[in-house]
């Protein structure tokens, strides 16, 4: 085990279609509010890891471009990638550069410029979030269509309803609609959820995360530095957890939940000595409703297949057994790939601390969750914080 | 201001296995059968990773399953754009190996299928 690793400072780009910004101009954005959260500057950062898919975007390699915007040249050396995981794995990343002792502090930076490209490129790219060769070549397979199988499966093993997954968009546009840096701010309804355009059955327009740009930034600091600094707010990592699963989903086996999330799960909580029951607050990795349902039953918040109950009693409310995505979620906030994971960070440091204002989960023993999948199962990332 | 950027044109080659194509031309579904531990793969893979060889017999894969999910799509992703809303499904065989297939006809998780080629994929063809 290594050393006890904290967040000692966080920053969040507003999400949305940004293109009154370049990539390092949104990345900035997060970098300063995360300096300035934490009070250090550039040279107190030993090292920084920045998490960007780049696909959709211009600029194909970020990092360099990202650190000498924002005065970090000759901090970065590396970009990570696991798809919509790579927020986590950036963080994962610098996490370990602090828990190893490689460094006293670390910076992970997460980006992407999704809107550069048209939509039909992006849907294109999407698709491939799998196996190229053996899936999309021959069966033309959306992004949309992968979580869809899931679905299905869902729905025909468990009963899982059309209902009951609008009922997650409905909660994110809910807490999006109150967010200022989501990229939706409009409530939505049961109805305009089931009659919206289908994309890739059962899946609809408003089942689906947007495509954004954004960035989120986090700061992570050895127990040593925490002390030396005097930071008054830490939020200590105690558990983290990894896992991937088959590219080629037909492998997989079973279609109602990710083992990657599960397996991640596992290893994390048994790391923080905890078990899903002490979880009050999470981010749960919503990219399609479907995806909310099954993390509740992954994460065991709730029983295999009772996850579509667990929205419909409301206990994923603020205010319920766990409260989850109180931001608005990828499906309302947005999911810029790269800065999603980042932003989770972001999202439960601020609720760890009783920073969230109006979004603010009441808390007893202060515990949180992230946790990000990277493609359709193909990577999941589990942390567990705590104040 | 905001200007058209130059445009990234990507233009791929790749492989895949003569045995393969040939077979899905003839209506036929080969895996990989690794010839010193029987390991089986589908994808079909050259090199065996459960014992280190890689030396692999063609297979034919049993052409009868079961539909274990599906997706109707709608929105086409780029080079699909000409093809009606088409279905694509898992279906696992008596053999325990699960395929992404296109369906044709009514698509119902649980229903059996015959799995069979329309000479460029795999089809799964509902059972009446
Ligand atoms: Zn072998």
């Amino acid at each position: 085990m290594g050393k006890r690793v904290a967040i000692i400072g966080v920053g969040n780009s507003r999400f949305g279609k940004r293109d009154d910004v370049s990539i390092q101009e949104l990345a900035w954005e997060s970098i300063k509010e995360a300096l300035n959260d934490s009070g250090l500057s550039q040279k107190d950062i030993g090292l920084v890891v920045v998490g960007s898919t780049a696909y959709r975007g211009v600029e194909l390699y970020p990092a360099p471009i990202v650190a000498e915007y924002s005065g970090l040249t000759g901090k970065v050396p590396l970009r990570v990638e696991a798809m919509c995981a790579t927020g986590l794995a950036a963080a994962l990343t610098a996490y370990t550069a602090v828990s190893s002792g490689l460094v006293d502090v670390a910076m992970a930076i997460g980006v992407d410029k999704m809107t550069e490209v048209d939509t039909s490129t992006s849907l294109a790219i999407g698709g491939r979030g799998g196996n190229y060769q053996w899936e999309y070549h021959f069966y033309g397979t959306t992004f949309p269509t992968y979580y869809a199988l899931y679905a299905t499966r869902h729905m025909a093993v468990y009963g899982t309803t059309e209902e009951q997954m609008a009922l997650v968009a409905v909660k994110a546009h809910k807490y999006g609609s109150m967010n200022p840096k989501a990229h939706f701010q409009k409530p939505v309804t049961v109805e305009e959820v089931l009659k919206s355009r289908v994309i890739s059955w059962p899946i609809k327009l408003l089942d689906s995360c947007p495509i954004s740009d954004g960035s989120a930034t986090a700061i992570f600091a050895s127990e040593e530095k925490v002390k030396e600094l005097k930071i008054e707010n830490p939020v200590w990592i105690t558990g983290v957890g990894y896992a991937n699963d088959y590219a080629y989903v037909a492998k997989r086996g079973e279609w109602t939940g990710f083992k990657a999330t599960q397996l991640a799960a596992k290893q994390a909580y048994e790391m923080a000595k905890i078990t899903p029951n002490d979880v009050e607050v999470a981010t749960v990795h919503d990219a399609f409703t479907i995806a909310e349902i099954m993390g509740y039953e992954d994460l065991g918040f709730t029983e295999k297949g009772k996850g579509g109950k667990f929205i419909e009693e409301g206990q994923s409310e603020r205010g319920g057994k766990v409260g989850v995505n109180l931001f608005g979620g990828l499906k309302a906030k947005g999911h810029p790939l790269g800065a999603t994971g980042l932003s989770m960070i972001y999202e439960i440091t601020k609720q760890l601390r009783d920073e969230a204002g109006n979004l603010q989960h009441p808390l007893k023993k202060y515990i949180g969750l992230v946790h990000n999948v990277g493609g359709t199962g193909h990577f999941a990332y589990v942390m567990i914080l705590r104040r | 201001m905001q200007v058209d950027a130059i445009p990234l044109a990507l233009r791929y080659k790749i492989q895949y296995p003569d045995e393969f194509i040939n077979a899905i031309k003839r209506g036929e579904i080969l895996a990989t059968k690794c010839k010193n531990c029987g390991a089986t793969y589908f994808p079909p893979q050259r090199d065996c990773y459960n014992c280190g060889k890689n030396e692999m017999d063609w297979v034919k894969i049993d052409n009868e399953g079961e539909l274990m999910t599906y997706s109707i799509v709608f929105q086409k992703p780029q080079g699909f754009e000409n093809y009606d809303n088409y279905v694509i499904g898992i279906v696992k065989t008596k053999d325990n190996i699960s395929l992404m297939v296109w369906i044709k006809g009514e698509p119902k998780v649980g229903t059996k299928v015959r799995l069979t080629t329309d000479g460029i994929r795999l089809i799964g063809e509902v059972i009446k």
